[in-house]
């Protein structure tokens, strides 16, 4: 397993925001990370990137025990993240962004340099490079973090809501470059909000709920649980689905 | 990448001032504010790296700027020794000041790190003030009259003005070197953004170690350059808050976390200084500090980036209206 996560909890002071969690993910394998606002996707998916220290439970990547390691630490593993609010560097150019990411594993300027253009082609952004961050968008701020990511050479990429505030068009670009960097042989745990992204991206599915995980599986089966509907929908709405049925 | 013509102006410029203004009815005063002026580049340069390139606003530099002062004239007072051998033993006390002071500090970020070294620096200054070995409240004093000439008292302002020019030299090529490498850009993804840099692997703690210890030594540089040329020191010239306002301020207003802004800062700040000091006498003191505050407001309200950066968006506009005005003047003549 890649990716061990087993019993995770989470509490900001006396609200517990994530209870018991668990999750592995085997190489090659994509994931998604589903549930309604607030369910602990964020609180769960920033305790194992290293943002957030769990308050107990335990974290493994790639054999290493990373539960109380710092967020720097699991990017030189190779745990790469994105942000669900785009950090990108603003004042800096989009090529300086990605060769931050890029002087993780090459030092010199030179390698980080051609890492960077490599990166900056396969995302379709090196037309923008020598752009302030501040100039794009929000899909373009999307699509850097992830190349800043990628420059990295990340084993595992953790996606948070990477599609979210896109249009049809640009979600089915977005959805396109995750399969390609899938196709790299990089794994993939993907929060989004879009059930279709979901059902077509990913093997298979974790849902929250107020700080739980309620289910777990293939996408098909995971959105029939009248738990998931339930937690998506509403009581009512999940009462009408069955009268029909 | 960077405006050639801009920089070999700006050299060229700074290289024959001193030459140029002997010319002039008050050269000699005139060469003391080229003087002035170079130093105080050196002092903002040497914030820049942290306060700049990494954005940690330390509001503490002028106990580096201290630390290079009082450390060479204490070679002096106690062993007779010249100055100029005390400045390596400065940067020594200043790199350990900068370890000393980053380890708990850095742990707090934005104004509460500005608010520390605030803090600190006073302490150390109330402290430098209370210690007879340092002078005391009176400061102590370099040899009146050159004994050797590494002593380096001279008194034109000349030489001390090319020495200053050789080290703001030496100042922005470490600079130029920082900021194309890792370390740089590391230190500029910081700025942007802790979290984000963190999570890319940057040693956010380490790193800003770093660029505070490499900045205290270029700092306590310019410290020691100030005592050799004044030939005195006291708690308040060296290690007075303004010492760290004014690197702040020159940097500023030129453009923080660029290379050439703390030069343009000292090149626009220093004659305004030394016109409202001379035209106001003593009585006029207090000016300097509703200056920094106007600049302050100034840069706050209308670029934050400084004048560097103003000067990158008016460019295009400026080159667009020249170019729509040669096309009129075409057509006028055709």
């Amino acid at each position: 397993m890649l990716l061990e996560v087993q019993n995770v909890s989470c509490s900001f002071g006396s609200l517990l925001a994530l209870s018991e969690a668990n999750l592995s993910v085997g190489e090659g394998e994509i994931v998604g990370l589903i549930g309604p606002n607030g369910a602990g996707k964020s609180t769960f998916f920033n305790c194992v990137a290293g943002d957030l220290e769990p308050t107990s439970g335990s974290i493994r990547f790639n054999g290493v025990d990373v539960t109380r390691a710092p967020a720097e630490h699991h990017a030189l593993l190779g745990m790469g993240r994105t942000f669900q609010v785009p950090a990108t560097f603003e004042d800096m150019t989009i090529l300086d962004n990605v060769m931050v990411g890029a002087f993780l594993r090459y030092h010199r300027r030179a390698d980080a340099h051609a890492k960077a253009n490599e990166v900056l082609r396969l995302t379709g952004l090196e037309a923008q490079a020598n752009l302030r961050a501040r100039g794009l968008g929000t899909p373009g701020r999307k699509r850097l973090e992830i190349a800043r990511v990628l420059a990295s050479e990340p084993k595992l990429m953790l996606l948070d809501e990477a599609l979210a505030g896109l249009t049809p068009a640009e979600i089915q670009r977005a959805m396109e470059l995750v399969r390609r960097i899938h196709a790299l042989g990089i794994t993939i745990v993907i929060v989004e909000h879009i059930m279709e992204v979901i059902l077509t991206l990913a093997q298979r599915v974790l849902v929250f709920n107020q700080g739980r995980t309620i289910a777990h599986g293939k996408p098909s089966d995971v959105v029939n649980d009248p738990r998931v509907i339930e937690a998506y929908l509403g009581h009512r709405r999940h009462a009408r689905r069955e009268r029909r049925a | 990448m960077r405006p050639r013509w801009g920089s070999i102006v700006l050299w060229g410029g700074l290289l024959v001032y001193p030459l140029v203004v002997s010319f002039a009815d008050s050269g000699d005063f005139l060469q003391d504010v080229g003087a002035t002026l170079v130093l105080s580049a050196i002092g903002a340069c040497a914030w820049n790296i942290v306060g700049g390139y990494a954005g940690q606003v330390s509001v503490g530099h002028a106990i580096f700027f201290g630390a290079g002062a009082y450390v060479p004239l204490l070679a002096y007072e106690l062993f007779e020794a010249p100055p100029l051998i005390g400045v390596p033993f400065g940067i020594v006390v200043a790199v350990a000041m900068a370890a000393l002071i980053g380890l708990p500090t850095f742990r707090l970020q934005g104004h509460y790190f500005s608010m520390a070294t605030i803090a600190v620096a006073e302490l150390i200054r109330l402290v430098v003030g209370n210690w007879d070995l340092l002078g005391a409240a009176i400061g102590i004093q370099g040899p009146a009259t050159p004994r050797v000439w590494w002593d380096l008292i001279f008194r034109s302002a000349v030489p001390y003005y090319y020495i200053f020019l050789g080290v703001l030299a030496l100042t922005v090529y470490i600079t130029w070197a920082m900021a194309g490498s890792r370390f740089g850009y590391y230190l500029r993804a910081i700025r942007a953004g802790e979290r984000a840099a963190r999570s890319l692997g940057v040693p956010v703690r380490r790193t800003k170690l770093m660029a505070l210890m490499l900045s205290a030594a270029l700092t306590s540089v310019a410290g020691s350059l100030y005592a050799i040329k004044v030939g005195f020191v006291n708690p308040e010239s060296g290690l007075g808050i303004l010492v760290s306002v004014q690197m702040i301020i020159t940097a500023a207003l030129g453009g923080a976390g660029t290379l050439y802004g703390p030069i343009i800062g000292a090149i626009i700040l220093v004659p305004v200084q030394s016109a409202t000091n001379t035209w106001f006498g003593g009585s006029g003191s207090g000016l300097t500090y509703i200056l920094y505050g106007g600049i302050i407001m100034l840069l706050a309200r209308f670029e934050p980036g400084g004048v560097v950066e103003l000067w990158q968006q008016l460019r295009p506009r400026l080159w667009q209206l020249l170019r729509a005005r040669a096309k009129t003047e075409q057509a006028r003549v055709a």
